[in-house]
């Protein structure tokens, strides 16, 4: 791993909100929210471009390289990161490394809590079906028996969908 | 072609129909969804449109923004599956609220969501607790203000009954002696559950960032509101105690939780403290 890489945190397309130990951060372009723990979030605000790797171990990290590298590692898989940067454990899987930082640091391990945000404010109707055989049951008070392409059971007729 | 236009929770409707039958039924439809949340107004500009079109054969077009949402007779389903449009359309668009798809009761003074889609009990647990004297906030909905506080959204509760053909029937809250939420309070507990057969509970806590991200899943206004929605769902969780756990039976699960809550040393804490 390079320790003298200077990451860059993405700010375009985010939305954040700071909690007294936690970040929210919600990505616009890809409808997904991520919730950073403290050493996370303390990793993803200094990664100005103008910070290393190892400097970042230095202030973050108590030194520990593999500790900065793990969220650098979560935080470029979600898209928090201008670029991708470079990462592997010298052969090691990443639960090892969990392993390794957990019993050797003070510092909680970076995670990031991650989901995708729900298509569109229909998923929250009670109509909604893959199948015709969805719009019976529990679907009994939908306007038809027959599933739309949009995933309603509002279809005037058995439907095909492209 | 006749039309009413309607604010409800700072969005505005329109409804359009050239048959005055059709239009008054479609809007004393969307007041019983709105829970009479519904000044009508002179003039608008809307954030929805819902058209409704009859057809030599008496079915009804329902239309909604220039989309086709159903073709059907326009009988007891069709309203219905309007009502629920309506609300979804409120929920999506409302600026000074946030519409969380959950179940919301009253317990000591704080609110207890439960977070779920369709179909995942919401509804049944809430209606069991209502019976062990929880406070009726609503079985579909928690509306949380700029401050994170739950509003009441207190509409009949849709029982699904499953003795014989599985129906949908509207339970006044009323009529099991439940009290009904008048004032905002705030959020103490939010539980993510789903029914499991053999269920053990073995409730999992969140903290308040992995909370406030797991609510974004049911926050129905997320996409169109987002930075109100984070700062909302913020205040909400900061201090209510979030956990997670598969459940019995609501039945048996309601007595339970709710004495699980007034036995906790920590829960009980909370209730007195913040």
């Amino acid at each position: 791993m390079n320790s003298s890489q200077f990451p860059i945190a993405r700010k375009s397309g985010l939305v954040v909100q700071e909690m007294p130990d936690e970040v929210l951060v919600y990505d616009l372009d890809s409808d997904k929210a991520h919730c950073l723990n403290q050493t996370a979030a303390n990793v993803w605000k200094a990664c100005d471009g103008n910070t290393s790797i190892a400097e970042l171990a230095r202030t973050f990290g108590g030194g520990n390289e593999d500790l900065i590298w793990l969220a650098i590692d979560q935080l470029s898989e979600n898209d928090l990161l201008e670029g991708k940067l470079s990462s592997s454990f010298k052969g090691q899987s990443r639960r090892e490394v969990i392993k390794k930082i957990g019993l050797a640091s003070m510092i909680a391990i970076p995670v990031i809590a991650s989901l995708a945000a729900p298509q569109s404010a229909l998923a929250a109707q009670s109509c909604r079906c893959q199948n015709n055989s969805q719009c019976s049951g529990p679907n009994i008070n939908c306007p038809t028996t027959f599933c739309s392409c949009s995933g309603l059971c509002n279809a005037p007729g058995p439907v095909v969908c492209p | 072609m006749k039309s009413i236009c309607f604010e409800s929770y700072g969005v505005k409707v329109q409804l359009e129909s050239s048959s005055q039958v059709i239009l008054q039924t479609a809007f004393q439809t969307a007041q019983r969804a709105l829970l009479g949340q519904t000044a009508e107004i002179d003039r608008c500009i809307p954030d929805g449109i819902f058209r409704f079109e009859l057809d030599g054969d008496g079915d009804c077009t329902l239309i909604q923004n220039e989309e086709v949402m159903t073709t059907a007779s326009p009988d007891r389903k069709f309203w219905r599956f309007f009502d629920g449009l309506v609300r979804i359309l409120v929920a999506d668009f409302t600026k000074p609220f946030v519409f969380i798809h959950a179940g919301a009761i009253g317990w000591r003074g704080k609110a207890f969501l439960f977070p779920a889609n369709s179909f995942n009990g919401k509804t049944t647990l809430v209606y069991e607790m209502l019976k062990l004297g929880a406070v009726y906030y609503s079985d579909e909905y928690a509306v949380l203000d700029a401050d994170g506080l739950v509003h009441p959204f207190a509409r009949p509760l849709s029982v699904r009954t499953r003795i014989g053909e599985i129906r949908e029937i509207d339970v006044d809250p009323n009529s099991l002696s439940a009290e009904i939420g008048k004032i905002p309070i705030p959020v103490g507990v939010v539980l993510f559950t789903k029914f499991e057969e053999s269920a053990v509970w073995s409730p999992n806590y969140l903290s308040p960032g992995v909370g406030a991200v797991r609510l974004i899943e049911f926050a129905i206004s997320v996409k169109r509101n987002t930075e109100f929605v984070l700062s909302v769902l913020n205040r909400a969780v900061s201090n209510a105690y979030i956990l997670e756990s598969p459940r019995s039976e609501a039945k048996d699960f309601a007595a339970f939780f709710l004495e699980f809550i007034d036995n906790s040393t920590f829960l009980t804490k909370m209730m007195l403290n913040k």
